[in-house]
């Protein structure tokens, strides 16, 4: 029942490890999400070192959104090219939020600014996703069908008049490339501060600001999300050497399962149940945060890296 | 006649010679303390999940005993944790705590505290309060570090398995010519590869009286050795192979589930 692992430096239940990999993959299916966000602290529960649980972790993103990208582009859920927009700037945006890190580690700043922006970033997309959501369900009860022969939908006011407007057809809207780049860069900023993938944060910037349909940024999202991973797991195995290799593997046996199951039953549910879903587990990690920030910890000794 | 007189006399003599040389002689020769530990070498496996070791030997009859299971003495680098603007509880600074072992478990035959005086306990490192005394520490920022913060340190420890004493836990067997005893020890996985040595400490009235040691040694074997070395070796080739085997698993079970009847 237990696997020592080699760069982690301690002993795990692998049952345990791939039932973990099994829900957060799960969860990546349904809603287009690394589950970064969810799986590093929950590695970080069962013994594992903090940098080492989110360099794993990135390792076996790459699985997981391998596994639901593929699910996603048979089900005609991939718009590449918004896609391609968007990891353009995320990859910008990475390499400047790292920068951004290293200054402010330098200053002694960095601690704090990771805990406020996981709090406000969560905090406010969750309740702003989860509010929206409830409207929109209570919408759709009143008149209900009219959103599926909705016209493409064009960015409105200065973002009409921004330069190199593009059709993207698959998501049936039109916007400036600029919108996808920048708001991309904007999310690689925060995914570097807050040492995770993004897609938490980039599920709501594509269904409501570039106002993509929910399934197809459920399979963008997943397309964008493999390739950021792929660069930090290099990366982290290549600079930091904290890429546990068993680990990862034992997680992604359970994600890439997880993420089909949750593509199948991503299809059962309606976009907006989805999103109020999505809403309660990001509001729900945000109150553990809130609760780790404010009550006293039992040990009031750590080992360096982590959040 | 007086020819007999005189060799009943000189064996006489020889017998009561005989008999002071014996007298002063111990009854029985005390037994001299020994160590053995099994298994010395721990290798560290797929599926290692700690070992259990045997510690076993002779020592004089009556003699407290205590057994010590240590690394070698280093500078242990933590990030303490604080309470920024009066409010949110987290990582402050760097702490250093100088001169104390990775690994530390004692154990002994009865209360370390009424076996062993200060004196000895402090000499040999016997006891958390002799931890205590023979280590300083440091904060990277020059702010002078409370003492309760090496209470904290041992709590850290404790938790992770890494530090551990425990009293009456070696189980002793008397004979004729001294006692043998044996201790169990349940080694964490925890404790990273590295030499160990586990040494025996003999106490009567209070003092030290002898001592013996033995060497572990944990390594990593098989897979988890090569994989560690082609992470810490090759990290290029390392990270390459992690990105293709995560991605070909992940188009591999989505492939799997098509052919399962999942057609789109």
């Amino acid at each position: 029942m237990f696997m020592y692992l080699p760069i982690a430096l301690t002993s795990v239940n692998y049952l345990v490890v791939t039932g973990l990999g099994l829900a957060v993959g799960l969860l990546s299916g349904l809603f287009g999400v690394g589950g970064g966000f969810l799986m590093t602290p929950l590695l970080m529960m069962i013994g594992i070192p903090p940098t080492i649980a989110a360099a794993t972790d990135a390792n076996q993103i790459v699985a997981a959104s391998a596994s639901g990208t593929l699910a996603h582009w048979r089900l005609g859920n991939v718009d590449y090219k918004m896609g391609l927009y968007l990891l353009i700037g995320g990859f910008v945006g990475g390499a400047a939020g790292v920068q951004v890190i290293k200054i402010l580690r330098a200053t002694g700043g960095a601690d704090f600014l990771i805990k406020m922006t996981y709090v406000v970033m969560l905090g406010v997309v969750g309740s702003f996703m989860f509010v929206e959501s409830l409207n929109a369900m209570r919408k759709s009860k009143a008149n209900a069908g009219a959103s599926e022969a909705a016209p493409a939908k064009k960015s409105g006011g200065l973002l009409s008049k921004l330069p190199m407007q593009t059709v993207f057809e698959k998501s049936g809207v039109t916007h400036s490339a600029l919108l996808p780049l920048g708001l991309g860069t904007f999310v690689g900023v925060l995914a570097a501060i807050m040492g995770v993938g993004g897609g938490f944060l980039m599920v709501p910037v594509m269904i409501y600001l570039l106002r993509m349909p929910m399934h197809v940024v459920v399979g963008t999202s997943l397309f964008q999300i493999m390739f950021t991973c792929t660069e930090v797991t290099f990366l982290q195995a290549y600079s930091n050497r904290t890429v546990d290799f068993l680990l990862a593997l034992l997680l992604l046996i359970g994600s890439v399962f997880g993420a089909q199951i949750g593509t199948i039953l991503g299809r059962k549910l309606h976009g907006e149940q989805l999103k109020v879903l999505l809403s309660i587990i990001v509001l729900a990690v945000t109150v553990k945060i809130i609760l780790e920030l404010v009550m006293e910890p039992s040990l009031l000794l750590a080992y360096a890296g982590g959040h | 006649m007086l020819r007999n007189k005189v060799s009943v006399n000189g064996l006489l003599a020889l017998l009561a010679g005989l008999f002071f040389i014996v007298a002063a002689l111990p009854a029985t020769p005390a037994q001299a303390l020994t160590c053995q530990v099994s298994p010395d070498d721990i290798p560290i496996n797929l599926f290692y999940n700690g070992a259990t070791l045997t510690v076993t030997g002779t020592s004089g009859p009556g003699d407290d005993l205590l057994v010590k299971i240590s690394s070698t003495t280093g500078d242990v680098h933590l990030k303490y944790k604080g309470k920024a603007s009066g409010l949110f509880w987290m990582k402050m600074g760097n702490m250093e705590f100088k001169n104390v072992p990775n690994v530390y478990m004692l154990y002994s035959t009865g209360s370390i505290e009424t076996m062993v005086d200060a004196a000895g306990r402090t000499a040999n490192v016997l006891g958390y309060d002799a931890l205590r005394a023979g280590s300083t520490m440091e904060r990277t920022d020059g702010v002078e570090v409370e003492a309760k913060w090496f209470d904290e340190y041992l709590k850290f420890k404790k938790a992770e398995n890494l530090y551990n004493v425990q009293e009456g836990t070696i189980v002793r067997r008397h004979g004729e010519t001294g006692d043998e005893y044996t201790l169990t020890v349940a080694w964490p996985f925890q404790a990273p590869p590295a030499n160990y040595t586990v040494e025996v400490f003999a106490v009567r009235d209070g003092q030290v009286v002898d001592r013996a040691s033995a060497p572990i040694t944990v390594e990593q074997a098989g897979v988890v050795k090569q994989l560690s070395g082609l992470a810490f070796n090759n990290p290029a080739v390392y990270g390459v192979l992690a990105v293709i085997i995560a991605m070909v698993a992940g188009f591999a079970v989505g492939a799997i589930f098509k052919k399962g009847g999942g057609s789109h």
